[in-house]
């Protein structure tokens, strides 16, 4: 199995080649600091370009391709989902679809606390879920939550638990959470989803068949609203 | 602070000064009706941030990005009926904290937006290139340079409120 992965849910652009004996390649490029403008689309597929010559992979060897489907920045999802989209349709191989705050759980499975990944949504947002540990990985035990810092530091404190947050958003708003006794923030480390858990996952479910027709593959969006625009004088 | 134009070049000249000032992370709301110089003054915003390419209307390719001495997206959301379009173009993810976002049209889009920004008004006067700029400032950010945009545009006419 040789698998392509792909993650452009953060400001960070991350290109992950994996086989079975795991990870040939990862390349990232850009992460939480904010001084230059996310450029996910000038930067993805040179970056897949460098994976695949470094290792000497061609294109026509892939097995499979994988993206992390968010949800996440919406620019960066378009593009990575796209470009996933495209490579597997045009080599005929699978997409596997994984949610790209799974990917920042399933590396704290060790923890015995829960796990609680944010990415910055902007507008003073965040994209959320929480995960509880389990034998071999983690378990989701909310829906992906689209929520204001405030929202998500209620929602700790009223669960009482033991938990860890990691995350870009979680970096950001850090204030937010510092009256939270038992909840610890990660490192920025743990600030973009893992390229190692996404390769790992991707090949698991690879190597049982879960995977969809590329056309299938969407990314998750939250954000539904579809109003009419206000225009008075266009 | 509002400021009387006469013409397409003192526009440019005075939004020229006012793009001086602009920072990493501001966005500017260009308001006003179709043909008061909002793409005009946008030209004048971004020679005054560096940008040295020729700076040409979005209004059919909604968003074009330049380098000056700091990045500058200028987008014109005319051709957009409904919020969902804001998602698809992206345009929340655009104002950010790394380069200056110049929205035309952008009163219409204010919601989807930080309160936090200059609000640009450009009214038409009674005679051809006659122009009235309303600029107004937003949000904590603008504190510091409230007074060194009165020094800057100090050499243009002002126009009184009929209030003053």
């Amino acid at each position: 199995v040789l698998l392509l992965g792909i993650d452009t849910a953060t400001r960070r652009v991350g290109v992950v080649l994996a086989s079975t004996n795991g990870v040939l390649a990862r390349v990232e490029i850009g992460g939480p600091d904010t001084s230059t403008p996310p450029r996910h689309a000038e930067i993805l597929a040179p970056a897949i370009r460098y994976a695949c010559a470094e290792t000497g992979t061609r294109l026509d060897q892939l097995s499979a391709v994988a993206v992390g489907t968010g949800p996440g920045m919406f620019t960066g999802l378009r593009v990575g989902v796209t470009t996933a989209k495209m490579l597997a349709h045009a080599l005929r191989v699978p997409v596997i679809p994984i949610p790209s705050l799974d990917l920042f759980a399933y590396p704290l499975r060790y923890a015995r606390s829960l796990v609680v990944p944010a990415i910055d949504a902007r507008r003073h947002e965040l994209y959320y879920a929480i995960y509880r540990p389990v034998p071999g990985g983690v378990q989701r035990i909310s829906e992906y939550e689209l929520g204001t810092p405030e929202d998500l530091s209620g929602e700790l404190a009223a669960r009482g638990e033991e938990a860890i947050l990691c995350g870009d958003g979680a970096l950001r708003f850090s204030d937010s959470f510092k009256e939270l006794d038992r909840v610890e923030l990660a490192s920025p480390a743990h600030a973009a989803p893992s390229l190692s858990a996404l390769a790992e996952l991707a090949i698991a479910r690879y190597e049982r068949e879960q995977f969809r027709p590329s056309a299938e593959v969407l990314p998750i969006y939250l954000r539904k609203s579809d109003a009419e625009l206000a225009w008075e004088h266009r | 602070m509002k400021i009387r134009s006469e013409s397409a070049a003192q526009t440019r000249q005075l939004a020229s000064e006012v793009g001086a000032l602009l920072e990493r992370g501001d966005l500017v709301l260009l308001v006003g009706e179709l043909g008061s110089g909002k793409t005009t003054f946008a030209q004048g915003l971004a020679q005054g941030l560096g940008v040295t390419e020729p700076v040409t209307s979005p209004t059919f390719t909604l968003v074009h990005e330049y380098e000056g001495r700091v990045p500058v997206a200028h987008v014109d959301v005319y051709r957009l009926d409904r919020v969902q379009e804001l998602h698809d173009l992206g345009l929340e993810e655009l104002v950010d904290s790394a380069r200056v976002t110049m929205v035309e049209w952008g009163d219409v889009v204010a919601q989807a937006l930080p309160g936090e920004h200059m609000t640009v008004r450009l009214d038409s006067g009674d005679t051809e290139g006659d122009r009235t700029v309303t600029i107004e400032l937003h949000g904590p950010r603008w504190h510091g340079r409230r007074s060194r945009l009165d020094r800057s545009l100090a050499i243009f006419p002002t126009v009184r409120d009929r209030s003053d």
